[in-house]
């Protein structure tokens, strides 16, 4: 497996409504480059799937759209990554506010080792978006709403997160990001440590978020992505190879490496 | 790149595949003898081939349900994608019209047993036609396979080409049939066997075109069912 | 089948030596296994085997320990009916406090006892009044001071005995003892004659509580070192807690990785390890050369102590930050939390049980220390009792080692007495650190 030379990556990766574009954008950690020039449009209002083979850098990637990987200090990136043509890497920006609009939500579920409510009211508490507590209640309650998570938790809103099962813990992620009403969900694996039951829920709730917010998924399941998404991005090796519609890349993919990962030929 | 793309990681799921592959092209030879059976019967007036045809037909109804299951058992264990998911897809399509190919060829069969009893004076009328179209369509059946199992664009766009060959030769036929008639009241019980065989070919022929498709399907993923042939030459022009 | 089973047993030894290598994979399996489950067997008993061995040890020392110390808590008096003389005091009701410390209660009591007990000549009255501590006249003036309205009264009091007539009473009186130690027959006499009246009798030692060092035995207490522990402590965990935790956060949050912090990191390490008696040194260089703080106290003890457990705090401090799942710290970052808003709300929150494990563990190491208080001369020998950290004091464990090098036998037992206190402090420390770890622990 090497990289490919002079590549240009096949299909449609700009989109004429793109909420996030990243231009040329590499990625170093150290000495090794995880990201080889990936040009790419989010649009408003889309789902998009980033799938590909384990170390691939869709990931890296994603952490790359709300400036994640600041916190690793080895991490290096060039290239520019524009929120509504604003360069996010500009040295003006603030990550702080910046994560306020590009929310994530992680891998495993992460809630924070306190109640419910607590956890949903962070975001606004520390941005002070809530003026009173009655404002900050309804935050709240319409948070965990969207999340589809309020009929199951609304009698125990005090208790803490972490007693929650798999999925709900994930959706109140979901209610916890959304709170701080983000332009941009970054979603990284969501599913994977859930139940195909807790998965569905999610992926349903994905759905009803496109109509507001704009998403990135990275995913394994390429039947997740062909479920939730409405273009895929494929990755491989740090190379974004083809970025298509959906329906498209998984019935007729026009490059032979995502033809080859999706068919499950290797990856 | 030193990966093979050719072979899966699972080595059962390129088996599942390959196994349907091969039984749909082994139905596809079976139905291929059917029809060049079926036609040899009405020109020879072979009345124990034609009961050996309508036997066999159970056996190809059998192949069609057991290709269908296959392919239903693939889709719902690996959730093929891409390639390997037009080739099901187009696996479970091209048995369906094999199948009504091995309805037409009975049906040819159940006719030439009627004319084989009917009036010896009137039984070879058109046969010229029925041997020529026939021939035609024996050949597009096998053409068309070949390009299946090929991944031909090239051969498929032939077959309906051929196709429309033979819907010219079904026209003319009609035409002559109908001169028949009209100069002889009492070949009408004959001729309109004959005209439901040529009817039968021409429906054989219009099934190997769309396997054809199948095949412009199964390479390039697009679906020119429906299309004109000047249509699907566009449509097909990169993939050639 | 029957015949080659047969042939097959009676060769059976042969066959194992020629065919091991033509085993199935489950006969050596099971061939292995008993060899596994032997080594596994001996393994556990070695456990045991050490386990037990420390726990014997523990036992015996505490044993040791507890049957020698626990008398300390009973002190022997001399229940006896005394007039406090206003003409042989000079004092009366009005007299001043100034006056009352002067009056000579001594002769008073040496005048009681002579009169009752009638001892003949300079010498037995001499041994007679070695009966009583001195300790006795000061609790008179006590009385006095308390209620001067008692002069001129006769009062029942329980006058303290000397340490050895108290020795001979806890351990030897009853027992068939050859060796009456340091009291001779004349004084067994007069001793035998009031335990027949009843009169001497021992009751809880509430002075080995109340009173601080002494060179009489009987009237040495612990509450100056308590009192001076406790001081010192409350420094070193003012000091060293906040410094310690701060020190953990920097370096871990916010330190940049560099050539810098990696030395700073390792010198901390290393200090963990200095012998502490090096701090004492350094706490005497430092704090009393160059700034001039006063020796014997507790701020200076506590400030030396603060040094000897910042490694450890610092340590345990960081290791309880590392051990916060980065899933946490991502969610926050990824909400748009700011550094310290990471750290404050979350980081240190959930490593603050670890924080004060380590920092109760850290003070409880601090309790028990002695060598770097020798150094700045917390061993003197101090009777006040300290009122405030710039008071002269000393703690505990110095207080036992001061004892233990003392040659009165009622030392000995005031040694283990305080080494029982000691060990109970420690016991309460190490239990709170567990409660508290599983307290807060409970909301993660």
């Amino acid at each position: 497996m090497q990289l490919i030379e002079n590549h240009k990556t096949t299909g449609i990766p700009l989109s004429p409504k793109a909420k996030l574009s990243a231009r040329n954008v590499d990625v170093f950690y150290g000495d090794k480059q995880a990201i080889h020039d990936v040009s790419l449009d989010i649009g408003e209002n889309e789902v998009i799937a980033l799938i590909g083979p384990s170390g691939c850098g869709k990931s890296t990637f994603l952490r790359t759209l709300n400036r994640m990987n600041d916190t690793i200090d080895i991490c290096n990136i060039k290239g520019e990554i524009l929120l509504d043509n604003e360069n996010i890497y500009d040295p003006k920006v603030d990550t702080v506010p910046l994560r306020a609009r590009v929310g994530m939500v992680f891998q495993k579920p992460n809630p924070f080792p306190k109640s419910i409510y607590d956890n949903v009211a962070y975001g606004p508490r520390i941005h002070g978006l809530a003026q009173s507590r009655v404002e900050l209640d309804e935050t709240v309650e319409k948070s965990l709403q969207r999340a589809g998570l309020w009929n199951e938790v609304k009698d125990r809103l005090h208790a803490p997160g972490t007693g929650l099962s798999g999925g709900q813990q994930q959706r109140l992620c979901i209610a916890r990001t959304i709170a701080v009403d983000p332009e941009v969900i970054l979603m990284d694996e969501p599913c994977s440590a859930l139940d195909p039951i807790a998965t569905a829920k999610i992926e349903e709730l994905i759905d009803d978020l496109r109509e507001k917010y704009t998403i990135a998924i990275v995913t394994h399941s390429m039947q997740q992505a062909a479920r939730v998404s409405q273009r895929t991005a494929y990755f491989h090796l740090g190379q974004l190879i083809e970025v298509n519609p959906t329906d498209q890349v998984f019935t007729t993919p026009q490059h032979e490496l995502t033809e080859a990962y999706i068919t499950g030929r290797f990856g | 790149m030193d990966m093979n793309f050719n072979q899966h990681i699972s080595q059962q799921f390129n088996a599942d595949l390959e196994a349907i592959r091969n039984q749909m092209l082994s139905m596809g030879g079976l139905v291929e003898r059917q029809v060049s059976d079926a036609i040899e019967a009405i020109c020879s007036g072979d009345t124990s081939s034609a009961d050996k045809i309508i036997q066999r037909e159970d056996d190809v109804d059998d192949m069609e349900v057991n290709i269908d299951q296959e392919c239903t058992h693939i889709l719902v264990r690996r959730q093929p994608a891409a390639s390997d998911l037009r080739m099901v897809l187009a696996v479970s399509r091209v048995v369906r019209d094999l199948e009504r190919i091995g309805d037409e060829a009975t049906k040819i069969a159940i006719h030439a047993l009627e004319v084989a009893n009917g009036s010896q004076a009137s039984s070879k009328i058109c046969h010229q036609a029925i041997r020529h179209m026939g021939t035609a369509v024996v050949k597009m059946i096998s053409d068309a396979l070949d390009a299946f199992a090929r991944h031909d664009i090239g051969g498929a766009i032939e077959v309906v080409r051929n196709d429309k060959m033979v819907d010219d030769q079904y026209a003319s036929a009609i035409r002559e049939l109908i001169t028949y008639m009209m100069e002889d009241p009492r070949s009408i019980g004959q001729a309109i066997n004959i005209l439901w065989i040529l009817r039968a070919i021409e429906r054989i022929g219009d099934h190997a075109r769309n396997i054809s498709e199948q095949v412009i399907y199964l390479v390039s993923g697009t679906d020119v069912r429906h299309s004109s042939l000047s249509e699907m030459e566009e449509q097909t022009q990169s993939d050639l | 089948m029957t015949n080659s089973k047969a042939t097959n047993s009676k060769t059976s030894t042969e066959a194992t030596t020629m065919t091991t290598t033509n085993l199935t994979t489950r006969e050596k399996v099971e061939l292995s296994l008993a060899r596994r489950r032997a080594a596994e067997t001996r393994f556990r008993l070695y456990g045991m085997v050490s386990v037990f061995f420390g726990m014997l040890c523990l036992v015996v020392l505490f044993t040791d320990i507890a049957s020698k110390g626990t008398s300390v808590f009973k002190q022997t008096s001399l229940t006896t009916e005394i007039t406090l003389d206003s003409g042989y005091l000079g004092i009366n009701k009005d007299s001043s406090i100034e006056d009352i410390r002067f009056a000579n209660f001594e002769g008073l009591i040496k005048r009681h006892f002579a009169k009752s007990v009638k001892p003949k000549g300079r010498k037995a009255k001499r041994e007679l009044f070695k009966l009583i501590s001195p300790g006795a006249a000061w609790q008179l003036q006590e009385l006095v001071l308390a209620n001067p309205t008692a002069i001129d009264s006769t009062v029942t009091i329980e006058l303290l005995m000397d340490d050895d007539v108290d020795q001979w009473f806890k351990h030897d009186f009853g027992n068939d003892v050859v060796d009456n130690g340091r009291l001779s027959e004349q004084q067994l006499a007069w001793l035998m004659t009031w335990i027949e009246e009843g009169q001497l009798d021992s009751h809880f030692n509430t002075l080995f509580f109340t009173n601080g060092d002494s060179r009489e035995p009987e009237l040495a207490g612990i509450h100056g070192a308590i009192k001076g522990t406790l001081l010192t402590l409350m420094v070193t965990l003012i000091l060293s807690f906040p410094i310690g935790v701060a020190a953990a956060i920097y370096l871990e949050e916010f330190a940049p990785r560099n050539r810098i912090t990696e030395i700073v990191e390792i010198n901390i390490n290393n200090l963990a390890a200095v012998p502490s008696i090096i701090f004492g040194l350094l706490g005497m260089a430092i704090f009393i050369n160059i700034f001039g703080v006063a020796r014997s106290t507790p701020l200076l003890g506590g400030l030396v102590l603060t040094l000897m457990t910042l490694p450890t705090i610092i340590i345990s401090a960081r290791a309880a930050i590392k051990a916060v799942p980065p899933s946490i710290r991502e969610a926050a970052y990824g909400l748009g939390a700011s550094k310290n808003q990471v750290v404050f709300h979350h980081v240190l929150p959930l490593a603050m049980p670890g924080m004060l494990t380590g920092t109760i563990l850290g003070m409880a190491q601090a309790l028990g220390e002695t060598a770097p208080l020798l150094m700045i001369g917390m061993v003197a020998f101090v009777v006040d009792v300290p009122g405030f950290i710039n008071d002269p004091s000393t703690v505990l464990p110095v207080q036992i080692f001061l004892w233990s090098d003392s040659p009165e036998r009622a030392f000995l037992e005031r040694t283990s007495g305080a080494i029982l206190v000691l060990l109970s402090f420690l016991v309460v420390m190490n239990t709170t650190a567990v409660i508290l770890r599983r307290r807060l622990e409970r909301r993660w």
